[in-house]
């Protein structure tokens, strides 16, 4: 459990290890504030839909385990249907977030912008469920996973965040400003974050 | 003093037609004599001590780290060749030549390439040369194993000049260490070059031996002992060390049998890893130097001793839990006592000059400690949980000078929100 949350934030981030969810990464990081709350969205959404679609996947994709199959007599194989319905779960979810942001702070619902639907089609998230699948995790598994790759995504981009805000005074080359140095400073970003992969936190006391 | 003063101005070139050689100019001009430009607008606190002497300053507290590298480059090359072996300064003379012909083409080549780059920027934008790379050209060599290929050397400088600093805007601006980008570089891109239990004997001669003659007997000529069976200095080099010399680092046989192992081998000792004469970067080996140079730096104000003191409390704690995790069981990695972990790889050089690097650490007195707790946590953690890399300072570094804008962030704010209190209660 705890092992895996350690692993999805810090040693196989999201946006730093396999450059997932690049595009609210690297449009929403120009201010902590707003990366603050696109990455809470993140966790959230994350944490929410990685469950529910375990859910999916086991009791109604998997043709060993499905409820239908039971129901119908043979085995059915609906694990072709996986993308559209992880991709409708995601997609209701965001709507949860972002009737809820709305309500409760209208301004950061303006600074996000078309940025909040757009989580919908962030990579990062529809490739947290697909990892879920491929990795065999089971429920309390993928919370976990869930949780620990949104956490790892909220502290790159408000690390990020706070960097940029650090660039608006520096003499940036004017080919670099704005994007270039954002993609730059990602690839940075990854070198400094190499440091801890490697390390298998469910496997720390050695044996004799 | 008068005399070079106006020498300097009959020489000046024109700033207009010769861009830079203007700029190569107001480079040693400004290294000569402290410049009497005036701030124009506005009253400004002007002082000689200016970003160039803040500089000068940290290369001469790294001073006594080159003279004893050099001097250890060569001990380890004729210890591993079964020559003078039986004390440090035995064959002076013969293992500082060795020394000097290993380290200055790394030490020209660092500075001739990261100072060319530089000068073609700031002639290119057309500001005056910043001296931010004198420091960094300084470290690269003393955190280099002293067999780098010097390619590879100038590979790794062009990208961390560039990519780390250029690109960001020049001196001051860089999110990341120079001297560590350079070395992560080579780290990542040449990983047996820098890690492993090979290079950090030097074994080779490179050009400049070949150009002072081994073969005409220089070496003896300074108190070398004589060859036995009349071979030449060449055939002997490598009939005793055909693939270099091997010989595990203390950490690496720490990794394999904790404390135990590294007290069990022959060439280490407490006080010989203290004391620094042992395979390793060419800089980090002697301790005492190290904080000799670390003391100057926080004396004249420069360092940061909060960074420091935190750094050192954050990796005695965690280690002090790795080992209370194992039962204080010596054999494991995880229980070599906290205490020795300090001798053991470049703790100190990391503390005294890459983690202190002002630009890239927190500028808050409180971010300082922050900062510097989780190198020394985050570094501890890589070194001893991590079975990827034989040490962790580097990469801990790195890793915290990308969260350090975000803790000067959270330190402002909760200031702001404290004054704000304040001036409410206040009312």
């Amino acid at each position: 459990m705890l092992d895996i949350f350690l692993k999805a934030a810090f040693i196989e981030n999201m946006v730093l290890a396999y450059f997932l969810g690049m595009c609210s990464y690297l449009a929403v990081s120009k201010t902590v504030k707003t990366a603050v709350g696109l990455g809470l969205a993140v966790i959230f959404v994350l944490g929410i839909t990685l469950p529910i679609n375990w859910v999916i996947s086991t009791y109604l994709l998997e043709p060993s385990t499905s409820v239908l199959s039971g129901i119908i007599g043979q085995e059915t194989d609906l694990t072709f249907l996986r993308f559209i319905l992880f991709i409708a779960v995601i997609a209701s979810m965001v709507q949860l977030v972002e009737m809820m942001i709305e309500k409760f702070s209208p301004a950061l619902y303006i600074s996000l912008g078309i940025f909040l639907p757009l989580i919908t089609v962030n990579c990062a998230i529809l490739g947290g469920s697909l990892f879920m699948v491929a990795r065999e995790y089971n429920f309390a598994e993928s919370l976990s996973f869930g949780f620990g790759s949104g956490f790892g995504f909220f502290l790159a981009i408000v690390a990020i965040a706070a960097i940029r805000e650090k660039l608006r005074y520096s003499d940036i080359p004017p080919a670099l400003r704005g994007l270039g140095i954002a993609f730059i400073l990602t690839g940075l970003m990854g070198i400094a974050f190499m440091s801890l992969m490697g390390i298998d936190p469910g496997n720390i006391i050695p044996q004799k | 003093m008068k005399s070079l003063i106006k020498f300097l101005e009959k020489i000046e070139p024109d700033k207009k037609n010769s861009p830079f050689l203007h700029t190569l100019f107001d480079g040693f001009h400004t290294f000569l004599f402290s410049p009497n430009h005036t701030t124009k607008g506005g009253v400004h606190i002007r002082d000689a001590m200016d970003l160039k002497r803040t500089m000068v300053m940290v290369v001469l507290a790294l001073q006594l780290c080159y003279v004893f590298g050099t001097l250890n480059i060569g001990h380890q090359h004729y210890v591993s060749l079964g020559l003078h072996n039986e004390g440090f300064l035995d064959g002076l003379g013969a293992k500082l030549l060795y020394g000097l012909l290993q380290i200055l083409p790394i030490f020209v080549v660092s500075h001739l390439v990261g100072l060319g780059i530089e000068f073609y920027f700031a002639a290119k934008k057309g500001h005056p040369i910043e001296e931010g790379f004198l420091v960094s050209a300084a470290l690269i060599p003393l955190i280099m194993p002293p067999d780098i290929p010097l390619w590879m050397l100038t590979l790794s400088i062009i990208f961390a000049v560039i990519i780390g600093k250029e690109a960001f805007g020049g001196t001051g601006m860089n999110v990341l260490n120079i001297a560590l980008l350079a070395r992560v570089f080579v780290f990542f891109a040449y990983p047996t070059e820098i890690s492993g239990d090979i290079c950090w004997v030097a074994y080779d001669y490179n050009i400049l031996h070949q150009l002072f003659g081994i073969e005409a007997g220089t070496l003896e000529a300074l108190g070398m002992a004589a060859l036995p069976e009349g071979l030449s200095w060449k055939d002997y080099v490598w009939s005793h060390m055909p693939d270099g010399w091997t010989g595990a680092t203390p950490l690496g046989l720490a990794a394999k049998g904790g404390w135990d192992a590294v007290l069990a081998s022959p060439q280490y000792t407490t006080s010989n890893m203290f004391w620094g004469t042992i395979p390793g970067s060419i800089g980090e080996t002697c301790k005492p130097l190290i904080l000799a140079g670390a003391a100057l730096l926080i004396s004249i104000g420069i360092a940061s001793w909060r960074v420091m003191l935190s750094m050192f409390v954050g990796a005695a704690l965690t280690a002090m839990l790795m080992s209370a995790a194992v039962g204080g069981d010596t054999s494991f990695f995880l229980g070599v006592p906290w205490i020795q972990h300090f001798w053991m790889g470049s703790f100190f050089f990391a503390m005294a000059f890459m983690a202190t690097d002002p630009v890239t650490a927190s500028a808050t007195n409180t971010g300082k400690f922050i900062y510097g707790f989780f190198i020394g946590s985050i570094g501890m953690i890589i070194r001893v949980l991590n079975p990827a890399y034989p040490e962790g300072w580097m990469l801990a570094i790195l890793f915290m000078n990308v969260f350090a804008p975000l803790i000067d962030h959270y330190v402002l704010q909760s200031n702001i929100s404290k004054r704000l209190k304040r001036i409410k209660s206040a009312q």
